[in-house]
């Protein structure tokens, strides 16, 4: 699966972290780093990622192509 | 008698099932002021806006109480023993740097040390078995209460394992957070007999909690144990530790917290979807809607109505008001989850909404600390309760509600069910 986090709306809040840590990583206090191609088992875990974000930030690639930042 | 305002028309307890109405006729205007001198504030943007305002104050010291405003007009004495009687600071009613400093404290403790916090997603095999084992237990009968049967047990539970509370001090620590929590009131209804009766209790019900948090402190400064707690208690090297008292009003605050906002989250998810029979059906169809239908149902029902420590440090200039410098400042999360210049349809629970930024672990930096936690117990919960219970049905709707304006939520839901799917 594909995401993307806009970077310019991030503030740094990282519940994404918490929830799917192997895709999200905070390095120092607030810079957000991911894997912008994660295996699709961490789907589930990048969703409630994407679902939990304060600002709305992450975007993931639909399975019937469209985008969304909430839902699967 | 001079007529109510919306704002002290919607603390009323009578209209504690549903101050939506209350909260619509508030947000004509944006930024109320009350007779007592509090500035409400009830809509989004400007919510939003005063979150990340470094000019808005957390901390209840730099606020004259209430009680100081009320000479001014003819409001009523608010009644809050906790802000009486809490000496110490904690992260919620502190600001920079002292916050900022107490919260990056305790955050490695509650997430696990980075940078791999998988603290919280590694809990979730020991939630699944509390909610399956509550769940068991409803074999058989054909009356629940969702409320002392489902969506206090498991909070509590994990609670009091995550941060190292001995779960046998439950009941008396339930007995004084309720004891305080009926003893608070900020609206009308504050200066009648009843409610100042309870203000005595009230304020040693928190001595009390205070002197069980400071008590279990000290066990584990002589012998550590498992839990944040005592991590906290024991910590060193490069996170400043804090002062004992400090910590106290800190674990006081994250046992209370830590469990009372997500009984009425669950509670009020249970209550939402009886009341919305096709959402439970999509939720049975579609499982995985549950991850951005908790996102809904903190938009719809937020477990944390409004905030009362906040004050103007300086004049602050909003939607047409002037907010004078020392004013004390409402913000009510629960009106701006329903405001339709920022939600669609927002009085309409849809579980699939997108764009859906609510305000129900607030925003800025005082963003609910719990909020990994609150989302993984709420998801698994209602979640499977959904799925296993068959032909849930409200007995009584609306269901009698808990005194407290702030942690708003039903005491009670009684629901008839047809039984228990494996």
């Amino acid at each position: 699966m594909r995401i993307v986090v806009d970077l310019n709306r991030c503030q740094g809040y990282g519940q994404c972290v918490y929830l799917a840590h192997e895709v999200f990583r905070l390095s120092g206090q607030e810079a957000l780093t991911y894997e912008p191609n994660p295996d699709e088992e961490q789907r589930l875990h990048v969703e409630r990622a994407a679902a939990a974000c304060p600002v709305q930030a992450i975007v993931l690639d639909r399975l019937d192509g469209t985008e969304g930042s909430t839902t699967p | 008698m001079v007529e109510e305002t919306p704002w002290q028309q919607a603390l009323r307890y009578a209209n504690r099932a549903n101050p939506y109405p209350f909260y619509e006729e508030l947000r004509k205007t944006p930024v109320a002021r009350q007779p007592d001198g509090t500035y409400v504030v009830s809509t989004y943007r400007e919510i939003v806006a005063l979150l990340h305002d470094p000019r808005v104050s957390s901390d209840p010291k730099k606020c004259p109480a209430p009680g100081a405003a009320r000479t001014q007009g003819s409001g009523e004495p608010a009644a809050e023993p906790i802000r009486q009687v809490l000496t110490e600071p904690n992260i919620i009613i502190s600001d920079p740097p002292e916050h900022d400093r107490d919260r990056r404290a305790m955050m490695p403790h509650f997430v696990g040390p980075p940078p791999a916090p998988r603290w919280i997603s590694d809990l979730e095999p020991e939630i699944r078995r509390i909610v399956g084992g509550l769940l068991d237990a409803m074999q058989g009968k054909s009356r629940i209460d969702a409320v002392d049967a489902f969506a206090y047990p498991l909070p509590v539970t994990v609670i009091c394992k995550v941060l190292g509370v001995p779960l046998e001090d439950e009941p008396r620590f339930h007995r004084w957070i309720e004891t305080a929590l009926d003893a608070l009131d900020f609206g009308p209804e504050a200066a009648s007999e009843e409610i100042q009766s309870r203000q005595a209790e009230g304020r040693q019900a928190v001595q009390e909690f205070g002197r069980f948090a400071a008590e279990l402190l000290d066990g584990y400064a002589r012998q550590p144990g498992p839990g944040m707690l005592s991590a906290l208690m024991n910590a060193d090297g490069q996170d400043a530790r804090m002062s004992k008292g400090v910590l106290a009003s800190n674990a006081l605050l994250l046992i209370f917290a830590g469990h009372e906002t997500t009984v009425n989250l669950i509670a009020h998810s249970v209550l939402t979807l009886l009341r919305h029979p096709d959402a439970l059906e999509q939720l049975r169809r579609r499982p995985e809607l549950i991850v951005p239908g908790v996102e809904e149902l903190l938009r719809f029902e937020s477990s944390v109505q409004f905030w009362h420590t906040r004050s103007a440090l300086e004049d602050i200039d909003i939607a047409g008001t002037t907010i004078p410098k020392g004013a004390p400042i409402f913000l009510v999360y629960g009106s701006a989850n329903r405001d339709p210049e920022r939600f669609t349809h927002p009085d309409t629970l849809d579980l699939e909404r997108r764009d859906n930024q609510h305000l129900g672990f607030s925003q800025g930096i005082h963003f609910c600390f719990g909020a990994p936690l609150a989302r993984l117990e709420v998801q698994v919960a209602v979640g499977e309760f959904v799925r296993r219970v068959r032909g849930p049905r409200l007995v009584e709707d609306p269901p009698p509600y808990r005194h407290n304006q702030i942690f708003r939520g039903p005491r009670h839901v009684l629901v008839d069910i047809d039984g228990i799917s494996a």
